[in-house]
């Protein structure tokens, strides 16, 4: 079953076009990652799906209904805002009962049981009679939490679930969101504009640029192949490299701005002339096997980034980071030997 | 279209309807009757257009005695309240938690309490056997009691307690403004205490004592009440004037042509002092 | 204070705050001080001390007759300029529409005409329209300077909390009643005492509309203080208005407990 179909939504604020003839399908019990710069129409995506904005023309369904002229209390959706969005003159266990007291869903006390339940699911029942200003940031987003899911909703959607929490509570809790996902098994999309995040914690991955898909896929896929420049630069963990392409005898070569020349893969779209390229920064190794191809550059500087090094590589012309496992640091040295496995330069799209 | 989206149009106006209403009927067109009664005779029938009321205004030597003193004493109570208040701001910014808010309760108090028993304070300071009467008498200063009431001096001094708050809390505003550490880096950079005060706080406080300037004397030109139990009858201001010609002799069409030419000084000083506060952020 | 200002400095600041906070008070203390007087005249200082004017008004029909109505007056303002301003501040400070700064400049516009200029309107107004000033006349004319205030601390509140509650509560389930009654209501709840607070203050203590709407029947406090002053002051008016101040220095102690004072000035 499709618990969400988007159907080319587009919406446009005045001139500006956000969505243009978006589509988007997720299956039950998927855990989607809007992934995108800010204004790249995610979160007016999400604001869409939860029915607070009304798309101009498309359509969405919910569990195979449509509803895209349901109000949004009518569709049994959580969604916890960026802020959590806690009602300040209501205790924590009121907040999470507000979903369940609304759709006048059983007894009073089969919801405050519930509501304790799903607090109980957060590690928070002990803190069930506090209100949200007297929590801490973590504990206040674990009660936008509990309150999201206690109403076993169609769909669970989450605005920048992580943004507002420190480096450290910020691992936690990712760890706690995929738990939470494994065992409920809630359909469940979020919006983030950290790459870390969205492979971190989803099993799908869309990239969005100015309203449209850039490119969606698994984790693995999006990190390790982009397909564009802008799928490469936001994922971040590529250097993006200008080649021109020439055909060498039956088998096609890169040639750097120097003139060296690398081995490529054979790929059908593959044409002569300037081409980007994008090779992961852990793809390229100081100790290249004969297998590989091989250029000659000179270390200009080293970061020790504790247990990883970074160093930034001049050769052929151009500038590459080097991510490698060694601590060992060596700049200056000139000559230095790098390779790749030949299939990790990738081509991007035209 | 949806419910949700019916609302979202109608919700604003059902909420602001009826205080609209309200405002339109019960302020908008008593200002509007003011304007008109201006220009109307007033007590003939048929009611007829007119400018004497306003040609009686300008003409008439009294009322242009009664026009120099008001903004005689209007200037002198602003100047008063921006020597006091100015220094009385930039102590209350800067001072602790607790002297702050005993300093802004002291500010507050007065402003919070009725004008005519802050008049009748005055009455019992000034009048003859007051307070000022009998401590000049005690430290032998004077022989036989003295009265500062029916003077302008009494006019203007209770009138500065009535107004001071007024210009304390907009300069207020502008001094939270101002990060002590500008001042701060002024006094490393080698600016004495003085200096730093004229080169820093002061230009910066600039469009709070403006604001709090225009705002003292748009409400020192309208206000009767102090004026008239401090300065009785022989001391009329504006104000006093309009009272008497509405509420004595029945002129209503003078007393309006004369609230008019009051209500456009008002707005004369008050556009600017609205500019200057939506430029600084719009805090009073 | 700065830890650099100079120690003279200091010394004259602390003269010059003295000497303020005289200016400032001394009017209140006078007036508590005659209240407290035994002669039946206002002379500084008072022979001797005595109670008997405090006993003096609670035996006034005159006196009682104006706080009672001076207290029905200041009610009455309260609810009417909460009912009316509350629900604007809400839309002022939750919706986006076209002309939204105008209707906020027309609910704030009865602060910046003189009361002065607005009581002759009203008194023109009544006299033209109605049987002449009254009860009813003074009840409108208060509504009018009080609700801005209102306005000002209930948009003041509104502005502090999270703006996706409502969005929040939507999503939850919550139709647009429950969301009035039970999300935006009890997010107004310090504004509207606060506002509340200031219009009954200005209400009790208003003499500018109330003179010019003087009906015979109708007489509040500030009204028969300022005629007791015109004509023969004494220790009543004294032990009265130190009841007004007494009154006035609780309001502005529960303001600072609701609101804080720095978010009052």
């Amino acid at each position: 079953m499709q618990k969400l179909s988007v159907r080319s939504v587009t919406k446009r604020f005045g001139e500006l076009s956000v969505l243009d003839q978006f589509d988007l399908q997720v299956d039950d019990g998927e855990f989607v990652a809007l992934l995108g710069p800010s204004g790249c129409g995610k979160s007016t995506l999400l604001r869409i799906i939860a029915g607070l904005e009304r798309p101009d023309s498309g359509s969405v369904h919910i569990a195979d209904k449509p509803v895209t002229d349901i109000a949004p209390e009518r569709r049994n959706i959580a969604l916890m805002f960026q802020s959590y969005a806690l009602l300040p003159h209501m205790t924590v266990v009121e907040n999470v009962r507000f979903p369940l007291r609304m759709r006048a869903r059983y007894s009073r006390s089969e919801q405050l049981e519930k509501a304790r339940e799903a607090l109980d699911l957060v590690k928070l029942e002990h803190l069930a009679g506090r209100y949200p200003r007297q929590l801490s940031g973590g504990q206040q987003q674990r009660v936008a939490l509990a309150r999201s899911v206690v109403s076993e909703p169609n769909l669970l959607l989450l605005d920048e679930p992580l943004s507002n929490l420190d480096a450290r509570l910020r691992e936690t809790m990712q760890v706690e969101l995929k738990r939470l996902h494994e065992r409920l098994g809630l359909t469940t999309i979020f919006v983030t504009h950290d790459q870390e995040e969205a492979l971190g914690l989803a099993d799908r991955v869309i990239l969005m640029n100015k309203g449209r898909i850039e490119q969606a896929g698994t984790p693995e896929e999006i990190y390790r192949r982009p397909r564009t420049v802008f799928a490469a630069d936001f994922l971040g963990g590529a250097n993006i490299v200008e080649l021109e392409v020439v055909k060498s005898g039956r088998s096609w070569k890169g040639k750097f701005p120097d003139g060296t020349t690398v081995p490529l893969t054979n790929s059908p779209d593959l044409e002569a002339g300037p081409r980007s390229f994008v090779l992961r920064k852990e793809a390229i190794t100081f100790q290249p096997v004969n297998s590989m191809a091989v250029i000659n550059g000179s270390i200009e500087t080293q970061n020790y980034l504790g247990g990883q090094t970074r160093s930034l590589v001049q050769a052929c012309g151009v500038d590459l980071i080097v991510v490698t496992d060694s601590e060992k640091t060596e700049i200056g040295r000139r000559n230095t030997r790098i390779g790749w496995r030949v299939e990790e330069l990738v081509p991007l799209e035209l | 279209m949806s419910a949700g989206a019916w609302r979202a149009n109608r919700e604003p106006a059902i909420l602001l309807g009826p205080g609209v209403l309200f405002l339109l009927l019960a302020f908008f067109f008593p200002a509007f009757q003011l304007l008109a009664q201006s220009f109307l005779t007033f007590g003939t029938e048929p009611v007829q257009f007119t400018f004497e009321h306003y040609a009686k205004a300008f003409v008439d030597e009294f009322y242009a005695g009664v026009a120099l003193r008001t903004f005689r004493i209007a200037f002198t109570i602003t100047a008063i309240c921006l020597i006091v208040g100015f220094p009385l701001a930039v102590i209350i910014a800067r001072a602790g938690p607790i002297l702050r808010a005993s300093l802004i309760v002291i500010i507050i108090l007065p402003l919070m309490t009725s004008v005519v028993i802050r008049t009748f304070g005055w009455l019992v300071i000034l009048g003859p056997g007051g307070v000022i009467s009998w401590t000049l008498e005690q430290l032998g200063l004077i022989d036989n009691s003295i009265s500062l009431m029916h003077t302008e001096a009494g006019i203007i001094i209770a009138m500065a307690q009535v107004l001071l708050p007024f210009l304390v809390l907009t300069t207020l505003g502008s001094l939270s403004q101002i990060p002590p550490s500008l001042e701060e880096a002024s006094r490393v950079m080698g600016a004495g205490f003085f200096q730093s005060m004229f080169h820093i706080t002061l230009p910066l406080s600039v469009p709070g004592l403006a604001s709090g300037s225009l705002l003292v004397f748009a409400l020192s030109i309208s206000s009767f009440i102090t004026p008239s139990l401090v300065g009785g009858v022989r001391l009329q201001v504006m104000a006093g004037s309009i009272y008497q010609q509405m509420t004595g002799s029945f002129d209503w069409g003078f007393g309006s042509a004369l609230s008019v030419i009051l209500l456009i000084v008002t707005l004369l000083l008050i556009v600017p002092y609205m500019i200057l506060v939506s430029r600084a952020g719009g805090r009073q | 204070m700065i830890a650099a200002t100079p120690r003279w400095v200091m010394a004259l600041a602390t003269t010059f705050l003295v000497a303020v906070a005289a200016f400032m008070l001394v009017p209140l203390f006078v007036v508590v001080a005659s209240s407290l007087s035994s002669s039946a005249f206002l002379v500084f200082p008072p022979p001797g001390l005595s109670f008997r004017w405090y006993g003096e008004i609670l035996g006034s029909e005159a006196y009682l007759r104006a706080g009672w109505t001076s207290l029905k007056l200041a009610m009455v303002t309260v609810v009417l300029a909460l009912a009316l301003g509350t629900p604007a501040a809400i839309a002022l400070s939750r919706f986006r529409f076209a002309g939204r700064a105008t209707i906020a400049s027309i609910f704030l516009s009865p602060l910046i005409l003189p009361s002065l200029i607005f009581a002759i309107g009203l008194l023109i107004i009544f006299s033209r329209y109605a049987t002449g000033p009254s009860f009813t006349g003074l009840v409108i004319g208060h509504t009018v300077i009080t609700m801005p205030y209102v306005i000002r601390t209930v948009s003041a509140n509104l502005a502090d909390i999270d703006p996706n509650l409502d969005e929040a509560a939507r999503v939850m389930g919550a139709r647009w009643w429950q969301r009035y009654w039970l999300v935006i209501l009890p997010q107004c709840k310090t504004g509207m005492a606060a506002g509340a607070f200031f219009a009954f203050n200005i209400s009790f203590d208003d003499a500018v509309i109330a003179l010019f709407m003087r009906a015979p029947s109708v007489e509040t406090l500030p009204m028969r203080i300022y005629s007791t002053l015109e004509f023969s002051p004494d220790p009543s008016v004294a032990a009265v208005s130190s009841v007004m101040i007494l009154m006035t220095m609780v309001l502005v102690v529960m303001l600072s407990r609701v609101f804080g004072l720095s978010k009052v000035v």
